[in-house]
């Protein structure tokens, strides 16, 4: 974590987007799933993690479609107590990485030498999934991750599910999870948007982020929310958000916890025809946070109102694959509880990314990224290398480039350059002691085993 | 924290006790909305052509394929991808009432297509192709194309569909219908695309 001192709101928009820097980037494939439904990986996935068609239905339905033998148990009214695969759905993921930046980064320690350039991590993650159905209509996805930059086990994402047809064309369900989007469907939402879902565990990443693109997730929250599909193209979801980061009590020794709950909501239209899908849709999330951090949890709350549009279409063929998925993220900040020069800030994300696979063995993705919002002196500021704002902006804007081999349908090497063309509000000496944003370019090498 | 579980515990008690997808014990059309449809739509009416539709389609010639799948006797690579392991749990009795559901729902109309390619399916379909001894299609698909018991109805389907299984024949990736191995054996790629979309069209 930076040293940076202690200010309770600039923790909001910066120190929880400074763990984005060290958090871990989870993974969609589970071969659990398929061992479940006795499905190869291609019926859920282009190329993990993007979903199909079918993958979205199977995710919507609880992870319940089930094609392996069960231990189980009926009342003598046939109703269905207890349905449990004969083996647990585990699966394991491992991904090992190179990262180098175009320039090595400051040493931590020693002033004025620097870090060591092209750092491996074997691995940077490693996770542990139970990923299936666990009752009749209950299905979860649970990920356990070991970390490689912080040398510790942790909770990922985990979304536990209910889901039943309510008619031949109405789908409804329950997620519980912690992290808002990680229950979406689409690619083209914050936690598993296509191609940005995977990044370097190592190289800086820009410090600005909205609270429905990881802000909220990373302080640590549990949700439940209610959805309904019907007749596989209208979409509907309600949900709430309430802090809960791993502690024993939540009080002033916490920060940003959310007052009451956050409410989150999501709605998409889906067309579906031959073999092309698009979806339109929109997003949002408000959460009234209290900055916390020796001050006790009561009085003025910093407001957070994000609402975020979305769109993705894909084209799955036998030999050619195509899609492409955009976000645009808008969040007004209202600094009642204070932190920041202004009163109000704004800060909007654009993402826009495209991939094309030939016979989901080879592959290449295109992605175009960028954070604008208002300045402000205390919000962002310069005050570690890198990390710092030294233009108290928070604009950041650049290009990811990946190619893919895919040689077995678990298994996938990619080779990515992210280029930034402005990071932390400038392009040159943007964090006061002379770096530039193209000195954060970024050529990663990842490995990705999935079984 | 207290609006959460009053939330889902309103929800929980609302939804009743859950009712299972196992694949047996469980009535076809219930098995059908909540699992099948997911690929072959409600109904039996597919959106991809990737996946056939099942509406109107002949028992015999479902059970046929079930079966096929759950043996591993049918292995083009979509059948292996999806279908080997949704067959594989299901009970005779669940195949049974599953091919009787689809072949009870109202069969699609057929897909128009390309009015010569049509003309010069029409004469494969209807003569077959005697200088290379292709057998008439009508013969075992029916006048309509309709189909009869093992025979599987074409009318309606979807032309990618058809003609991949026509390929899936040739090339020897599905190799659970001899019969229509020997028919295409000989037979163009254009000759074997003007025979599926008469066929579909109807």
């Amino acid at each position: 974590m930076s040293k940076s001192p202690y200010r309770p709101a600039r923790i909001v928009a910066v120190a929880l987007a400074q763990l984005l820097l060290t958090a871990p980037f989870a993974a969609h494939a589970v071969p659990s799933f398929a061992r479940q439904t006795g499905m190869a990986c291609e019926a859920c996935h282009t190329v993990f993690p993007e979903l199909t068609p079918f993958g979205r239905r199977f995710k919507m339905n609880a992870y319940t479609i089930d094609n392996l033998p069960q231990v189980s148990g009926v009342t003598t009214d046939k109703e269905q107590t207890l349905l449990l695969n004969q083996l647990p759905p585990l699966s394991f993921m491992f991904q090992g990485s190179v990262t180098n930046t175009r320039k090595a980064v400051p040493d931590s320690a020693v002033p004025g030498a620097n870090a060591q350039n092209g750092q491996a991590q074997f691995p940077q993650q490693a996770s542990l999934f139970y990923a299936g159905r666990i009752a009749p209509n209950l299905g979860a996805f649970v990920q356990m991750t070991y970390d490689g930059t912080e040398g510790a086990f942790g909770w990922d994402n985990t979304e536990i599910r209910y889901a039943r047809m309510a008619s031949t064309k109405f789908l409804w369900g329950l997620s519980f999870n912690n992290n808002p989007t990680v229950q979406d469907v689409w690619n083209s939402t914050t936690a598993w948007q296509v191609p940005f879902d995977q990044r370097s565990a190592t190289a800086p990443t820009p410090g600005a982020t909205t609270m429905v693109d990881g802000g909220l997730a990373d302080a640590g929250v549990a949700g439940l929310s209610v959805y309904g599909y019907w007749n596989d193209s209208i979409y509907a979801e309600l949900g709430v958000y309430r802090s809960a980061p791993a502690a024993a009590q939540i009080d002033s020794t916490s920060e940003n916890v959310v007052k009451g709950v956050a409410p989150y909501w999501r709605i998409a239209y889906e067309r579906q025809w031959g073999r092309k899908s698009w979806m339109f849709g929109a997003y949002g999330l408000t959460a009234k946070l209290y900055p916390g951090g020796d001050a006790a949890l009561t009085g003025l709350t910093n407001k957070f109102s994000d609402w975020a549009l979305d769109t993705q279409y894909q084209f799955i063929g036998d030999n050619h694959l195509y899609s492409i998925m955009a976000t645009y993220i808008d969040e007004k900040q209202n600094w009642d509880a204070g932190g920041a020069v202004n009163p109000s800030d704004t800060l909007k994300t654009t993402r826009i990314g495209g991939n094309y696979f030939y016979q989901r063995k080879y592959g290449a993705a295109l992605g175009y990224f960028s954070t604008t919002g208002s300045a402000d002196a205390e919000l962002y500021q310069q005050v570690d290398p890198v990390t710092g704002f030294a233009n108290n902006k928070p604009d950041s804007r650049g290009a990811v480039a990946e190619l893919d081999w895919v040689p077995y349908q678990n298994t996938k090497i990619a080779l990515q350059y992210t280029l930034y063309d402005k990071f932390n509000g400038g392009s040159k000496n943007y964090d006061g002691l002379n770096r530039g944003a193209s000195d954060n370019n970024t050529l990663y090498l990842l490995g990705w085993l999935n079984f | 924290m207290n609006t959460i579980i009053v939330f889902a515990a309103g929800i929980l008690l609302a939804a009743g006790p859950g009712a299972a997808m196992t694949q047996n014990d469980v009535a076809a059309p219930a098995l059908a909305t909540g699992v099948c449809a997911a690929c072959h739509g409600p109904q039996g009416r597919s959106v991809s052509p990737v996946f056939p539709h099942l509406a109107g389609q002949q028992s015999a010639y479902i059970t046929l394929q079930l079966d096929a799948f759950r043996g591993h006797l049918r292995g083009d690579p979509l059948a292996q991808a999806y279908m080997w392991g949704m067959a594989s749990q299901l009970s005779d009795d669940a195949i049974k009432s599953l091919s009787d559901y689809y072949a009870s729902q109202k069969p699609l109309p057929g897909e128009p297509g390309d009015s010569a390619l049509i003309a010069e399916g029409q004469k494969i379909y209807a003569q077959g192709i005697p200088a290379k001894a292709v057998q008439a299609c009508v013969t075992c698909h029916g006048p309509k194309a309709e189909g009869a018991a093992a025979f599987p109805r074409l009318a309606g389907q979807h032309v990618e569909y058809l003609i991949a299984q026509l390929e899936g024949f040739r090339s020897g990736t599905r190799t659970n219908a001899p019969i229509m191995q020997a028919v295409v054996h000989d037979m163009t790629p254009a000759e074997l695309k003007a025979a599926a979309t008469y066929a579909a069209s109807r």
